[in-house]
């Protein structure tokens, strides 16, 4: 297992699309402040001023917003790592090894982790310069509370990145992916759920559905928001792990 | 007799309503050259993966070094695979694609490793040119490398030398002559038999997915030896007669009636004289000429007749 975590991650380091994407996403994150403070209307988000939050408030703001485009540059790394190892058929040259399909999947989903972990990290970098510049200041807030916030979202991410993996793996085709990521990312499912349960009523499963539980913003004081929070990404996350060892086991590679 | 290696029993396998591959039975031995020959969409490409671990059969089996082995087995990583093309990535160059794979089977002295093996396949180590810019035969080489970096003992080449130049395809023929001087058992696959008889020790001819003919070496080359057929009516008594009246030596009786000469310097006329004047009746007698490539398409076509039957 550790031979092969440790080939992709040479791939990972060693591999300039990864820095790219991360470029853009920093820039663009710059970009989205300055914007949004160009914008920015008195009175909303309840009256608060999204010049006067701090990084906690800053962040759920973002993520509320759709197409999540962090989902979208998690869908698009996760697409092409895969498939690019896939298309080439590089993964012949040792996936006859002992175990080397499991550990294949394993360790691409402990990539996927990393870039995610990668693009909070340019996400909090960008957000302090760029509220720095433009807000004038950088507040963080209640430290706690923003660790549980970044440490949940990290972890929704995460496993959405799983999603994504598992499709590549099962559907075989880069554009299908890329496609599948990109409206996952608009959470067009998750409207069409709660448009459908808005005329049955009582039934609120839409809550459970991952890109869903992204965008909704949460307090993470409340303890039945963290474990909602925390069960939806485990649950996700071990689920979509499963369906993907288990397909890349049975696969018949071509 | 060498130890079997390589032994497959009743593999199938079946996609959906096509069976690409039907109840194949062979044993490949160490130190062989094993050439699997049959035209496109024969079921070379299958049954290879198969036997390399990258598709399981639907029913039969696979013995690697005299143990069954199912799903992910270890003795599947003493074999080294090239299947259809080379897999490697097209934005690295030859070092960092031979790197990463050397990576993921924990090799420790990579480089001295890897450098060993690009000077063996015949390319430059200090090249740093990408692999998306390499012609046909160098990644094909690099293929090979690829291959050979878990130090196999057994190496599958599926069709390596389509696509390449007379010299691309005489490189590789060195290549695959050396590896198995070096001890280590090739099986290749083609679907040119000429080509396969320049290295091949062992031959079998697949055709819709079945093995229809198992060969030795020698056995293939006596099938296309020029040769005079005759038909007589009694086999006996007209082989005292070629070895006696026209010294020939190198001969078979093929049944009761029918001899094939291997002798080439006889003449017909002769053969025929000295059958009638000892009293041999002549039913027919017909010089033949078969290259490998009109027997494994006689080979083929015999096999669709029976088919038909």
């Amino acid at each position: 297992m550790i031979n092969i975590f440790k080939m992709d991650f040479h791939r990972f380091k060693t591999n300039k699309m990864i820095y790219i994407l991360l470029l853009i996403f920093f820039a663009f994150q710059i970009f989205g402040i300055y914007m949004l403070k160009t914008y920015e209307q008195p009175g909303e988000n309840g009256g608060m001023l999204i010049s006067t939050m701090n990084e906690s408030q800053f962040i759920q703001v973002i993520m509320a917003q759709t197409p999540s485009w962090m989902l979208v540059y998690i869908a698009v790394f996760s697409v092409y790592f895969y498939m690019s190892e896939y298309s080439s058929g590089f993964y012949k040259n040792y996936i006859a090894m002992k175990n080397a399909r499991m550990y294949s999947v394993l360790s691409k989903i402990l990539i996927t982790g990393l870039f995610t972990l990668f693009m909070f990290i340019v996400m909090f970098i960008a957000d302090m310069i760029g509220r720095s510049i433009f807000f004038d200041h950088a507040a963080l807030g209640d430290g706690g509370y923003l660790a549980k916030l970044l440490i949940g979202q990290f972890l929704l991410h995460w496993a959405f990145s799983i999603v994504i993996l598992c499709i590549s793996i099962i559907s075989k085709s880069l554009i299908a992916s890329i496609v599948v990521g990109f409206v996952l990312s608009l959470n067009v499912l998750g409207m069409v759920i709660s448009a459908l349960e808005s005329l049955v009523g009582q039934v609120n499963l839409s809550s459970f559905l991952l890109v869903n539980t992204i965008v909704s913003p949460r307090d993470f004081h409340h303890i039945n928001d963290l474990i909602h929070v925390a069960g939806v990404a485990i649950v996700f996350i071990l689920l979509f792990s499963f369906i993907a060892v288990r397909y890349k086991i049975k696969e018949d590679l071509r | 007799m060498s130890e079997a290696i390589i032994e497959v029993s009743q593999l199938t396998k079946q996609f959906k309503s096509k069976t690409a591959v039907h109840k194949a039975n062979f044993k490949i031995c160490r130190g062989e050259i094993f050439g699997l020959i049959g035209q496109n969409g024969a079921g070379k490409s299958t049954l290879l993966k198969m036997i390399g671990g990258l598709m399981y059969p639907t029913s039969g089996e696979i013995k690697l070094f005299n143990r069954t082995v199912k799903d992910s087995h270890p003795y599947f990583e003493r074999i080294g695979i090239l299947i259809e093309h080379a897999g490697l990535f097209p934005h690295y160059n030859a070092y960092e694609n031979l790197d990463l794979i050397a990576i993921s089977y924990g090799l420790t002295s990579r480089e001295e490793h890897i450098n060993k093996l690009l000077k063996l396949v015949g390319l430059d180590a200090s090249n740093k040119s990408k692999v998306k810019n390499y012609s046909m035969g160098m990644k094909q080489r690099l293929g090979i490398a690829a291959a050979l970096i878990g130090s196999p003992d057994v190496l599958i080449l599926d069709e390596p030398i389509n696509g390449l130049d007379p010299q691309g395809i005489s490189e590789i023929r060195r290549m695959i002559l050396e590896l198995n001087k070096a001890g280590m058992t090739i099986i290749i696959s083609s679907h040119i038999l000429e080509e396969l008889s320049k290295v091949a020790t062992q031959y079998a001819i697949l055709h819709q997915g079945e093995v229809i003919e198992h060969h030795s070496r020698e056995q293939l080359l006596l099938q296309c030896e020029d040769r005079i057929e005759i038909e007589v009516e009694k086999a006996s008594s007209a082989v005292p007669i070629l070895e006696q009246h026209l010294n020939i030596n190198h001969y078979k009786v093929i049944s009761e009636h029918v001899v094939y000469i291997y002798d080439s310097h006889i003449e017909n006329q002769h053969i025929i004289k000295s059958l009638v004047e000892n009293g041999v009746t002549v039913h027919s007698i017909t010089k033949h000429k078969q290259s490998l490539e009109q027997y494994y398409f006689l080979a083929r076509t015999g096999s669709e007749g029976d088919s038909h039957d």
